[in-house]
């Protein structure tokens, strides 16, 4: 079976996911991950030239909220989740490669 | 020197001003407030959560679009923007990719005395990310906090085709840009507080046949920082060319303290944000007749105000533009008109005093306790020299201050009408009545002597004449008894 997507590939996908794998893990995903592009090959054998991309299955106008703000009062449920808070933050470890927008 | 082809893009992101997020209920007024307290399980991206979208939003992106002269798509469809970043909890921004709210549009403002078309290639709408503090009294080593008030305030995003070819034309445009959204009440476009960002894309070529490597520039604050940064980028790319080395593509940071902009290395490999239409929200489809009622809410907007500023008022363009440059100056401005149809003297006084209390007092003219009315009435005293320029200065100051009728605020701080030009005429007689030798300096050819016939006039009149009609007068007066 010639391979669809490449190992290269697959580790950068992963990368992007910040997913880590053992690397019989890994061969394991690709093989799978082939064998699913290689299924969406026998779909490429529909005739689909004047059908339109499907990304939502409902045509409803979807539901809107109004510009009142409400309170929610469960942050300190979160808080309690945390592993580490600090004066009402999140603390997380450093993070420098990008600046702060 | 090679002559250089300059190229500018610019991508500005606004904070749309409405009281909720874009996709959860919780307040946008995050200034001050305490971290974490304006969240619920949407904007902090916990699992199961699902986000419903602020008509508000949508609405004022589409109110956005329309100023800037942009095609409405007939459906707006969410996307995904996938990234990994501590400020962003889900995971990814809600965003928008292939349907953006507008596309094509256009905006013209004036540069270097001339008029200038910048094309917009879209604007689309999206939610904003989190803010990160690295310092703090107690803050673990080697962490960040992260707060996500600001997290999901919904985000106008403005993107120019590469028109612009100037630092200048690209401050230009930024400030028609803010001025544009502040006046159809879309945005605050506040750029030291972050609701208005701006990113340029530079690149400079020997020809102007094609386009040199695109550098894009970010952290920008101010937009003097934008003015400085490009200038810097696009001196830097000169002179790497003239060295004959190449551009190279990338991000680069605009450092405030050190005046340049500095490579983002290690940036994450090519963006790849592998955008994908955002299974959680259904595409919205935009109805021409609420395009139509939108467009209904668009005010006069400051270029066709400037223009017009200029034609009926005959003011010049810089006038005009000064006056129209924030909407409630330019209000305040033709609300005094209403009452006292004389342009030139109503703008004069706007541009000078008016102008100059609100920089000292660091206040917007709303904010001030200044009125239409009280304005006139002090202008049309000094018109018909009630009162000197120099009084209603005072009395102006005052009036922005503690506001209040001018009559009541003489008779607050003691100053008495010079009611007529006969009163004045009279002082004038007894000053050179009691001053025959100033008199007969004068007549010999000393000029000094007249300034002191004028001071003398000035203090019997506690300052409160016009020294310019004193002079007049005294001349009259003295040419008349020769
Ligand atoms: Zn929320």
């Amino acid at each position: 079976m010639g391979e669809k997507i490449s190992l290269e590939e697959l580790k950068k996908v992963a990368q992007l996911a910040k997913l880590q794998f053992e690397e019989g893990e890994l061969m394991r995903f690709f093989q799978d991950v082939n064998e699913i592009v290689a299924h969406f090959e026998k779909l490429d054998q529909l005739d689909l030239r004047d059908v339109s991309p499907t990304s939502h299955i409902s045509w409803s106008q979807p539901p809107v909220h109004a510009d009142d703000p409400t309170e929610w009062k469960g942050e300190e449920k979160v808080f309690q989740h945390a592993p580490v808070v600090w004066n009402r933050y999140f603390v997380v470890p450093r993070v420098v490669e990008k600046e702060e927008r | 020197m090679a002559d250089f082809y300059v190229t500018i893009g610019l991508e500005v992101h606004c904070q749309l001003l409405t009281r909720t997020k874009m996709f959860c209920q919780c307040g946008t007024d995050y200034i001050g407030k305490a971290p974490n307290t304006l969240v619920c399980p949407v904007c902090m991206g916990i699992p199961g959560s699902l986000p419903v979208l602020n008509e508000k939003a949508l609405e004022l992106a589409i109110k956005t679009a329309l100023a800037f002269r942009c095609e409405i798509l007939p459906q707006v469809v969410f996307h995904r923007k996938n990234y990994f970043y501590p400020d962003l909890p889900k995971g990814y921004q809600i965003s928008q990719y292939n349907f953006p709210v507008g596309v094509n549009g256009f905006v013209e403002f004036f540069t270097q005395g001339t008029k200038k078309r910048v094309r917009i290639k879209r604007v689309h709408v999206e939610e904003d990310a989190g803010k990160l503090i690295h310092e703090g009294l107690g803050l673990p080593p080697n962490s960040s906090g992260v707060d996500f008030n600001r997290c999901g305030i919904p985000l106008v995003e403005i993107v120019t085709e590469p028109d612009i070819h100037s630092p200048e034309e690209a401050r230009d445009y930024l400030v028609m840009l803010r001025s544009m959204v502040r006046y159809i009440g879309a945005s605050d476009g506040n750029m030291e507080e972050g609701s208005l960002r701006c990113d340029a894309n530079v690149s400079v070529s020997p020809s102007p046949l094609e386009l040199g490597t695109k550098v894009e520039v970010k952290n920008m604050n101010s937009f003097r920082s934008v003015f400085r940064a490009l200038h810097y980028e696009i001196e830097r790319q000169k002179r790497v060319l003239l060295e004959g080395g190449m551009v190279i593509q990338e991000t680069r940071h605009w450092d405030e303290r050190e005046g340049m902009t500095v490579s983002a290395r290690g940036k994450e490999e090519a963006e790849d944000y592998r955008y994908f239409p955002d299974p959680d929200l259904l595409p919205v489809a935009i109805k021409p007749e609420d395009v139509e009622e939108i467009e209904k809410t668009l005010p006069e907007l400051p270029l066709e105000r400037r223009e017009r500023f200029m034609t009926e008022y005959e003011l010049t363009e810089s006038e005009a533009g000064i006056l129209t440059q924030e909407k409630d100056i330019a209000d305040f401005f033709e609300a005094c008109l209403r009452e006292f149809r004389k342009p030139r003297l109503v703008c004069n006084w706007m541009l000078t005093e008016v102008l100059k209390n609100l920089n000292e007092l660091n206040i917007d003219i709303m904010q001030s306790k200044i009125t239409p009315g009280s304005l006139v009435e002090l202008i049309k005293m000094v018109d018909k020299k009630e009162i000197s320029g120099t009084i209603a200065k005072d009395i102006l100051e005052e009036m922005f201050v503690s506001g209040g009728k001018v009559k009541e605020i003489m008779a607050r701080k003691g100053i008495s009408f010079i009611t007529s030009e006969k009163e004045l005429e009279r002082i004038a007689r007894e000053a050179i009545e009691k001053n025959p030798q100033s008199v007969a300096d004068y007549l010999s050819g000393k000029e000094k002597a007249l300034h002191f016939l004028i001071g003398q006039v000035m203090k019997m009149t506690r300052g409160q004449a016009d020294p310019e009609t004193v002079k007049s007068l005294l001349l009259k007066e003295l040419s008349s008894g020769e």
